[in-house]
């Protein structure tokens, strides 16, 4: 019974060839840019995927201070402007003394966690034998002191160094790691021991590794040991013996030293373990004295402060969203926040793409309402023109039903097959089409961050990494990346996706036959509307 | 016993009464003709007698029953077979598909049904380079030997014509009423709408439509 119907549409789409290729070219034109736009969308989100299956999502815990800085804000009464409580918060600032080791290890135990490691940072200063790169002129009287024709730069012999109190800034960033994991670059391979080895992150031993710069800077090589003093009390020595020199391929560090803060320079990072920097910490926090300031006359201790920071992995990014929850019920009050740098340089990452992606979607609703209306009126139009057909088909007994199943079959074919071509060109050209589109708004990204960048006077694609100092944790591209507040908005920070290997799939096919069928049935309504209207004796009186 | 009955038929178009209390029968084997002068009513009627239309008034019963009761689609496609005044063939289509798509209507089956299409226009007289032909290719003549065919292709008990050779030749008109003859001999109840008067002499029985319908 069906099989008539469908062979008398053939058969109708055959001898109205021309009215049919009419309607199979413009459901060609809307299927090719309805591929084109699923293609899109189809290519962000398997970029999406494939990046988010390729990257470790991993999260800090942060003091969140802006949310701080509001809570201090006073309602101006009387139409007087909100003020800021200076005090209180500065008072809330000194208490806020961050979470403790033991704190980060109760929020790892939350079930969405995966990894867990931490590192403590402290900056300390180097002696006479031991100096930090730098390429500062030189100050009268140290350059001599520079090995290999280095200059000497900061500091020099006597108290140049060690004055941190006063805002002056120390040597070396020494980091303390828990585990091989807490050593990002290695771990990306950014970077590489190339002579000795790793230190034993358990181990409470003084023992470090050094970048070939400031190695080749001091003339040292594996064995030997260097001298790091308290730059808040020069007495106070500590001597580390250095087990491996690693180099460091992502670390540039001409923008650092530009700052004039050597211990910020990737070549001036010290890596050892946790437990033998918390031992430094300890032994200075035991041997600390109050002082005063001379020029301000505040009282400082000559401890060495040092900053803890833990991260946590997560094996996919569902697990990250739930790690917040879980660290509230474990007790993280809200003056504190969950952050993920990964997230954030993966969002950065899929601007364009998205943006593409989003344009495609409305691009794709615009086309398929334009395309809807047109087949709705040539639909019409076909069926007005095939009345007298109608009435004829009735009248010899078809019911109308199966009239409009019979109509409805033929526009869904002649559809279905405009779709599929469509498809077909749609799935050659939408790789080069979506890669040309994509680079232009790559392309207008990077103009809009560049403009950015030479508003704040820096040059395009400076970059402007301002990291406070010990705060910085690479991203995925391996380049570290501020936190706590300090966003990089240079374009050349941000390794977009500018190509894409391939958008149609599966889905793509099955969403363009999804396309098919809802058109079919839109524009095929309007058919059955009038074919069920249609009175045979009516028809066929006129026609007579 | 009558195949067809019309009981107290009336039928109007809004207020204006075409038809009024017409009661006739038809028999099997015999050959009627509808007659009356333009706008009498005999096209409506028939379209009453194929359950086009339904009476205001009255009742038509097919083999004693209410074609009330019998889907209206059902009528048509199985128990009557239809010839339209202008043929209402679907013009797009060959003689032959025009006939097996009325069978694929009355849901006949079978893989001889091209062959039983052929057969049914050989008997109206066509060959089979006609047949493979679209109706628009045909005369006016072979058209209504076409339309023949079709109404006869779901071997109905009862034929309604209208105006069968209204439009054709004197010796095309001939051949048209022999097969309505031998249909009729054939056991089919056949009924003609016309206004000619030799059509009307060739039949059985005549009814004259007028304001109230006379029996000759």
């Amino acid at each position: 019974m069906i099989l008539y119907i469908i062979k008398n549409a053939f058969r109708c789409i055959g001898r109205s060839r021309g009215r049919n290729i009419l309607i199979g070219i413009i459901v060609l034109a809307i299927a090719l840019s309805a591929c084109l736009g699923l293609s899109i969308r189809q290519a962000a989100e398997n970029a999406k995927k494939e990046t988010l299956e390729g990257m470790s999502v991993t999260a800090t815990i942060s003091f969140d201070r802006q949310s701080m800085m509001g809570n201090m804000l006073n309602e101006g009464e009387n139409d007087e402007p909100p003020s800021f409580d200076r005090d209180a918060f500065s008072q809330m600032m000194g208490e806020a003394s961050g979470l403790t080791l033991e704190e980060y290890k109760a929020y790892a135990e939350a079930p969405s966690v995966s990894g867990f490691y931490y590192t403590m940072s402290a900056s300390l200063n180097g002696s006479d034998a031991f100096l930090p790169v730098t390429s500062d002129t030189p100050e009268e009287g140290s350059a001599a002191d520079a090995p290999n024709g280095f200059s000497q730069g900061f500091g020099g012999k006597g108290g140049g160094r060690g004055q941190m109190m006063m805002g002056a800034q120390s040597d070396f960033s020494v980091e303390g790691v828990s585990s091989e994991e807490a050593m990002t670059a290695f771990m990306q391979g950014t970077a590489s021991i190339t002579r000795g080895e790793n230190f034993d992150p358990l181990s409470d031993e003084l023992n470090c590794i050094i970048s070939e710069e400031l190695a080749t800077f001091n003339g040292l090589s594996v064995g030997d040991t260097v001298v790091l003093t308290n730059p808040n009390n020069e007495e106070e020595l500590f001597t580390l013996a250095v087990v491996g020199i690693y180099n460091d391929t992502s670390a540039n560090s001409d923008s650092f030293s530009m700052m004039g803060a050597t211990s910020t320079d990737p070549a001036n990072k010290i890596y050892m373990a946790y437990p033998a920097l918390n031992g430094i910490i300890e032994v200075t926090a035991q041997n600390a004295a109050t002082l005063t300031d001379e020029n301000t006359g505040r009282e400082y201790t000559t401890d060495i402060k040092s900053t803890l920071s833990a991260t946590y992995s997560f094996k996919d990014l569902d697990s990250y969203y739930s790690f917040e929850e879980e660290v509230r019920e474990l007790g993280l009050d809200d003056s504190y926040t969950v952050s993920s740098s990964d997230l954030e340089s993966f969002e950065a990452r899929m601007v364009p793409l998205n943006t593409l992606s989003q344009m495609a979607g409305y691009f794709l609703i615009v086309i398929l309402i334009i395309g809807a209306i047109i087949l709705i009126v040539l639909n019409i139009f076909n069926v007005r023109e095939r009345k007298y057909e109608i009435g004829v088909l009735t009248a010899m007994g078809m019911k109308k039903g199966k009239v409009a199943a019979q109509f409805l079959t033929e526009i869904f074919a002649v559809t279905l097959a405009a779709v599929l071509l469509g498809a077909i060109i749609g799935g050659t050209v939408s790789v080069p089409v979506t890669n040309a589109l994509l680079e232009g708004q790559v392309a207008q990204q990077t103009n809009r961050s560049d403009r950015i960048e030479e508003s704040f006077g820096r040059g395009p694609g400076s970059g402007s990494i301002t990291a406070p100092e010990g705060n910085a944790i690479p991203d995925d591209t391996g380049r570290e990346r501020p936190q706590g507040g300090f966003k990089n908005l240079g374009a050349a920070a941000v390794d977009y996706i500018t190509e894409i290997d391939s958008a149609m799939n599966i889905t793509v096919v099955l969403q363009m036959l999804g396309i098919a069928l809802l058109l079919t049935l839109i524009s095929g309504a309007a058919s059955m509307l009038f074919v069920m209207r249609y009175d045979p004796l009516k028809i066929l009186a006129n026609r007579d | 016993m009558a195949i067809l009955s019309l009981k107290n038929i009336c039928f109007s178009y809004g207020i204006t009464p075409v038809l009024e209390n017409l009661s006739y029968d038809f028999e099997k084997g015999k050959m009627y003709c509808i007659t009356g002068r333009s706008g009498a009513g005999k096209t409506t009627l028939l379209s009453l007698l194929s359950g086009l239309a339904a009476p205001t008034e009255g009742d038509i019963l097919y083999n004693g029953d209410s074609i009330k009761k019998i889907d209206k689609y059902r009528l048509r496609s199985k128990y009557i077979g239809v010839i339209f005044q202008s043929f209402n063939l679907i013009t797009k289509f060959t003689a032959l598909e025009n006939v097996t798509l009325s069978m694929d209507i009355a849901g006949i089956k079978g893989k001889d049904k091209k062959a039983r299409a052929l057969e049914l226009l050989a008997e109206v007289g066509l060959d089979e380079d006609e047949c493979n032909r679209r109706v628009l290719q045909l005369s006016g003549g072979q058209q209504q030997r076409v339309a023949i065919a079709r109404a006869l292709s779901c071997k109905p008990e009862i034929i309604l014509a209208d105006e069968p050779t209204g439009n054709l030749d004197t010796e095309t008109q001939r051949e048209i009423m022999e097969i309505f003859r031998s249909l009729a001999k054939k056991g089919k109840c056949v009924i003609l709408v016309s206004h000619s008067p030799q059509v009307a002499e060739m039949c059985d029985e005549t009814y004259a439509l007028l304001r109230h319908s006379k029996k000759k």
